[in-house]
């Protein structure tokens, strides 16, 4: 019999807060982080809302309590702020006290930082310090310097699926405890906002010039966002015989692919649908037995019509309460599926819903509409988790309460 | 009027790298996606970057992008009700 | 890991004549550039020119390499698909660099964007092939093409039947020149027939695309086993030691990633004292990439498959093994990723 999988800890950074206590303070406010950007070099600055971290590089090194130093992009400090909180959470001071593997997501690597001096670095008649920040080209990097601060020395992966890829690490890490090969595994993933990625998103015709509402009739893309986020897993044996606080558990997970074109899902939702219901089956509840969804909801035009037509596939007339907490994060990529991983732990452990910002009309072709209002002292055993991608990567977690 | 649509074939060819397709063998009113051409959607993506920079004119909204785009016949005709002085 | 799969065909394209043909009979490629390309075969017989227009080089290298896998292996769905590259599509991530600043952010084309996501030839080939199944791709330097195996092995081990998994990697001018600037390459040209003559510090830069389909159950037409895998990150040489004879220990033959790199070439000297045993490099056929180690996986499945090792390939090998059954390879990445995976005879 395979291990069951335990959350014992976790951190993040985002648009709305610098650690979970943070983030879980501004989703009851009702409050969202999207806004203009401070640190990108747009023509869109002032057009293209983001959800950006508040903090500027120099804050973030003194959050992730290292030195200012070269070849530290952005994407690896939102990383080590998160990871740095995921530990200590989690009562890990010595990695090396049990072999623990990391198992971390980025879309794009350093690109933040790559992109400000790409042009010097072919440039064979410049030269400068920027020419420690070439490893940042590629998705390692952050994965590895991060590993290099804190102390992995054991299983290292990154995973790149674009939106779905933290989602996919958990996955990764929880099955590996599931083989025997770990008992302790750090899992999730890093995003920092890009000129890269937004001018590729808005050649796509995706990002919304307002907030965005998703499940809304009128929505007509997403907002980009950044952050960081990692969730301890433990296996059961481990956790009990450490004595670690078990936050939740890992009960489901499955990774589908829509095979039906480079970036858009099909309109029926099947990938989303085959993954929602085998993850479910994998946890061993049934249907009604999931309180809450926290929906992929990018609002863009394609993704909520296929992920709403796969809930009512599944779900048929009895589609749990959902929302999609992007309007409060903006759609941060890589790091998304680890981030509202973290949310479906805390609407599990506060007893809350949180609210779908910015829904005003139901979309014609859908009969559900998303909770909008946040709920408290609402019983909440499972959650199911989605995140969505390019190249038809789909992947589902279900999130459950611990329960001896 | 002719002239454009020839233009914008020869355009079109080369902007999605049609290899095996001349301008002739495309008809003024066949769809351009689907059936016809076999177009899809990231193609009228790059068909509305072709009109902003050749013709500077911008489609902000890919519904709106999706009627101008049926036909070389209706991208012509879009191209030249822009071009007509107010 | 230590749970055995097999190599129930596989397909690569690479600096040699591997796409084609028998490796027995095909002539070695010589090169007297630091940069090893790819012999790229004819991509229509594969790809669709509707779908071909579009495809930038790795693309269309890694989907052809996958379907031609997939047709080398008789296998009607390719199962759960899973790749590893360290730098996806070079291209498509410069041009599209270069656009936002040459078209000042406006009017750009979305193609190189959506082809520069490292998932885009997993995405690729399950739209070709309608593979609704597991899909994973793993971005991690030298680690790549290896966690993909890991993954691979864990899904048959869960109860798959089978898996597809690979490779692709390409190199730019561009970046080739990037890379120079930190002193990754040798300054002067130095050929690939050269390149053990000497330990200087660089190697010379590579690429390709390997696949493989994997199996739980031996079969027929079952070409190797893989029955061990290994990761380590910046092991220390004691580590690195004791994994290499834990797994090498009863191996005949090993396959080195030596690629005449004076910076690292410590633990290559160390993989000769731990593992005194007949070696073959494998680095002068395909250069030195972040998933080279899919080239050797395919090289010690090739060879053990046909049972030979064909001398043309390997001039700077004085004497050749004559029989072996047991494969290891052992290969890093510029000292960072180290990896160590045990191949097999089966079926005779």
């Amino acid at each position: 019999m395979a291990e069951r999988v335990f959350i014992t800890g976790m951190g993040m950074v985002t648009a709305i807060g610098d650690n979970v206590a943070g983030n879980l303070e501004r989703l009851r406010r009702k409050e969202s982080g999207l806004g203009f950007t401070d640190y990108i070099n747009t023509i869109y600055k002032e057009v293209l809302p983001v959800g950006e971290v508040k903090q500027d590089n120099a804050a973030l090194f003194r959050m992730a309590g290292i030195p200012v130093q070269a070849g530290f992009s952005r994407t690896t400090l939102l990383g080590l702020v998160a990871m740095q909180e995921a530990l200590q959470q989690a009562g890990i001071s010595h990695l090396q006290d049990e072999p623990t593997g990391f198992i971390n997501a980025s879309t794009v690597g350093g690109m933040c930082d790559t992109e400000k001096v790409y042009f010097d670095l072919i440039n064979p008649d410049k030269s400068g310090e920027f020419i420690q920040s070439i490893h940042t080209l590629d998705c390692a990097d952050c994965t590895q310097r991060i590993a290099d601060t804190v102390g992995f020395t054991e299983h290292l992966a990154t995973i790149s699926t674009a939106c779905s890829s933290s989602a996919n690490a958990l996955m990764f890490g929880a099955r590996m405890i599931k083989a025997g090969m770990y008992q302790r595994m750090v899992c999730g993933g890093t995003e920092a906002l890009t000129r890269f990625t937004l001018n590729g998103f808005n050649s796509l015709k995706n990002v919304d010039r307002q907030f965005c509402r998703p499940f809304d009739q009128q929505r007509t893309g997403l907002n980009l966002g950044e952050g960081a986020a990692y969730l301890v897993l433990e296996s059961e044996s481990y956790a009990k015989a450490n004595n670690s606080t078990i936050l939740a558990e890992l009960t489901g997970y499955c990774n589908t692919n829509e095979a039906f074109h480079p970036t858009s899902p099909s309109p029926e939702g099947d990938g989303a649908y085959a993954a929602m219901k085998n993850a479910l089956a994998m946890s061993g509840r049934t249907l009604e037995e999931v309180q809450y969804i926290n929906v992929h909801g990018t609002a863009t035009l394609n993704n909520d019509i296929s992920e709403g037509r796969a809930l009512e596939r599944l779900f048929g007339t009895a589609v749990p309460p959902f929302s999609s907490t992007k309007p409060f994060t903006g759609h941060t990529l890589a790091a998304a599926g680890a981030i509202e991983a973290i949310y479906a732990v805390l609407a599990i452990r506060n007893n809350i819903i949180f609210p779908n910002l910015n829904f005003s009309e139901r979309m014609e072709e859908l009969q559900i509409v998303p909770e909008t209002e946040l709920k408290e002292d609402v019983i909440i055993n499972n959650v199911i988790s989605n995140s969505f991608g390019f190249g038809g990567n789909n992947a589902s977690l279900v999130i459950s309460k611990y329960e001896g | 009027m002719e002239e454009l649509k020839q233009k914008l074939k020869e355009q079109i060819i080369e902007a999605l790298n049609l290899q095996d397709t001349k301008p002739a063998d495309i008809d003024d009113n066949a769809p351009l996606f689907g059936e016809g051409l076999g177009l899809d959607s990231i193609d009228s993506l790059e068909l509305m970057v072709l009109l902003e920079r050749q013709y500077g004119i911008k489609v902000e909204d890919p519904r709106e992008g999706r009627k101008i785009l049926q036909s070389v016949q209706s991208m012509a005709e879009f191209i030249q009700s822009k071009q007509q002085p107010a | 890991m230590k749970v055995k799969c097999y190599i129930q065909g596989m397909a690569a394209i690479s600096p040699q004549h591997t796409f084609d043909g028998d490796i027995t009979t095909a002539p070695f490629v010589q090169t007297e550039s630091n940069r090893l390309v790819c012999i790229e075969p004819d991509y229509k017989p594969f790809i669709p020119g509707n779908s071909l227009r579009r495809m930038t080089r790795v693309l269309r290298m890694g989907l052809t390499t996958a379907l031609k896998c997939l047709a080398n292996s008789g296998v009607a769905t390719p199962g759960p698909i899973v790749t590893g590259t360290g730098k996806g599509s070079l291209q498509d991530t410069e041009k599209f660099i270069k656009e936002i600043e040459q078209y000042k952010e406006t009017a750009l084309n979305p193609t190189p964007f959506i082809q520069s996501t490292y998932n885009s030839v997993n995405g690729l080939i399950a739209l070709q092939q309608n593979g609704t199944d597991y899909n994973n791709t793993f971005v991690h330097r030298g680690f790549s093409f290896e966690n993909a195996l890991v993954d691979s092995m864990m899904l048959l081990q869960e109860g798959a039947s089978h898996t597809l998994t690979g490779s692709f990697e390409e190199m730019t001018e561009e970046h080739f020149y990037i890379k120079s600037r930190i002193g990754q390459w040798r300054t002067a040209p130095v050929g690939n027939t050269r390149l053990f003559e000497q330990h200087l510090p660089g190697t010379i830069s590579g690429e390709g695309s390997a696949f493989f389909v994997l199996t739980a159950a031996q079969t027929p037409a079952s070409k190797a086993a893989i029955s061990g895998i290994k990761l380590l990150y910046k092991p220390s040489e004691e580590r690195l030691s004791a994994v290499l004879q834990e797994l090498g220990a009863d191996a005949d033959l090993v396959i080195s990633g030596d690629n005449g790199d004076s910076n690292y070439a410590r633990y290559y000297e160390l993989l000769g004292e731990v593992l005194p045993k007949p070696a073959i490099p494998f680095k002068h056929l395909c250069g030195e990439y972040d998933t080279a180690g899919s080239f050797a996986l395919w090289l010690a499945a090739a060879l053990l498959d046909t049972g030979k090792i064909p001398g043309e390939w390997f001039p700077m090998v004085k004497e050749l093994p004559g029989e072996f059954r047991k494969v290891v390879i052992y290969n890093h990445f510029f000292g960072e990723q180290h990896t160590v995976m045990v191949v097999e005879k089966v079926n005779g």
